[in-house]
């Protein structure tokens, strides 16, 4: 019996590790939403190659976020993965308004838009050290034409329930709760095959 | 209860409790870590890793490398529509590719050269950040750049002294270095002085230079005070 409990501590453990490993290291987070009849498998998304292009040269699109002034703390690495994740989403949700409806490129999406959030916090909760002004700039940053459209897209999917809060598992983005919340129960009206 | 049980549980005890400080530590400072781990081995001798966090911000995006990162680094023409976070990062990356030459033991004319090149361009940044208002510095990205530009700049000056087997700088190289190396030791005496600068700031790696003006000099006043 010992040797039963030790062992499964010991296979409990690596499991453990390994997932832990996956989550934070490697950053697979879309291997832990919800699985089912909505989700396929985020790895096999073909948006994400189908929006490629829309990644290849992000600065000569002038909708995208970009920094309204000189005086900011705003670091480059921030600035290029701002308009990166939103040329991405906004090719995901805008470009190709119906690639949510495929199990696989919803898995994908919805972690997309975790980390669409995700950085925009993390990028809020750093300016907040220096104040107001360069709370505003950061939230200006997150402002551009581009993400009010990602917004729009948002809220249009979560109205006709192509995204729902089940898809979001335990990660709802804080910023999509009211919305996801308002619309409760929607059948979604993805084209049928 | 026998001994073998009782040790056995204080065994239990201490390994539970030593699970319990991975799991909680390593939450809470599984980015610091990390953080600590790049600065170490991927970009050479930076600012101390047991300041306080509340002196020691983001050197990157500070106000004054904002003002001189392109006085002490020349990217070409169109240099100026570049993010000054960027090209900071350019310079820190050179240093990265040097240390790298360094410790694969590549001691050529070319890595001499740039040796100097990096420590002419460490020393005139972080001239130039003591050069602004002192005030300045106040502001902890601002005090980490200066801490970050003085310190590369005595670790990279230190390997052209000939001590660490690497060949000498020409004179007027040398010359330069020097020049900007006794600059630095008066403005840090100044800012020590001031309570802008203190040892925690530099950590013990620093080089003895920096250690001794920070051990012998004495604050006077805090103009950082409002």
């Amino acid at each position: 019996m010992d040797l039963l409990k030790r062992a499964a501590f010991v296979v409990g453990g690596i499991f453990l590790g390994i997932n832990l490993i996956n989550y934070f290291v490697l950053g697979h987070t879309g291997d832990y939403l919800p699985g089912g009849e909505r989700m396929g498998e985020w790895k096999q998304a073909a948006i994400r190659e189908a929006c490629y292009s829309a990644l290849e040269s992000p600065e000569s699109d002038p909708l995208l976020p970009k920094l309204t002034t000189n005086d900011h703390r705003v670091d480059w690495r921030d600035l290029t993965r701002a308009k990166e994740m939103t040329a991405a989403l906004n090719c995901y949700l805008v470009t190709h308004p119906n690639a949510i409806c495929e199990r696989n490129n919803r898995a994908y999406i919805v972690d997309y838009i975790n980390r669409y959030f995700a950085k925009a916090d993390e990028m809020m909760t750093t300016a907040k050290r220096y104040g107001e002004a360069e709370m505003s700039t950061v939230k200006n940053l997150w402002d551009s034409p581009r993400n009010r459209e990602i917004t729009a897209a948002l809220a249009k999917d979560t109205g006709n329930g192509r995204l729902i809060k089940a898809d979001f598992g335990w990660t709802t983005p804080a910023a999509m709760k009211p919305m996801l919340d308002r619309y409760k129960g929607t059948s979604d009206n993805c084209p049928r095959a | 209860m026998e001994p073998l049980n009782l040790i056995r549980q204080f065994l239990a005890l201490i390994l539970a409790f030593a699970g319990g400080f991975l799991v909680v530590g390593g939450w809470i400072w599984a980015p610091q870590l990390s953080k600590l781990v790049q600065s170490a081995f991927a970009e050479g001798p930076s600012v101390s890793l047991f300041a306080d966090a509340k002196r020691i911000g983001r050197a990157e995006t500070a106000p004054v490398v904002r003002s001189c990162i392109f006085k002490a680094l020349d990217l070409g023409p169109d240099a100026e529509k570049m993010e000054p976070s960027a090209a900071y990062f350019i310079l820190k990356a050179g240093s990265m590719q040097a240390n790298v030459s360094a410790m694969m033991g590549k001691n050529d004319g070319w890595s001499e050269r740039r040796t100097t090149e990096l420590a002419a361009s460490w020393g005139r940044l972080a001239n130039c950040i003591y050069a602004q208002e002192d005030r300045e510095i106040c502001d902890p990205d601002s005090r980490a750049a200066a801490v970050e530009a003085t310190t590369k700049f005595f670790a990279y000056a230190k390997q052209l002294d000939g001590s660490s087997g690497k060949p000498a700088p020409s004179a007027t190289d040398a010359h330069i270095l020097q020049g900007y190396g006794d600059r630095l030791l008066i403005m840090l005496k100044n800012h020590r002085r001031y309570g802008t600068l203190v040892a925690a700031d530099f950590g013990s790696f620093a080089a003895p230079e920096i250690m001794r003006i920070m051990r012998e000099e004495n604050q006077t006043r805090d103009i950082c005070k409002r």
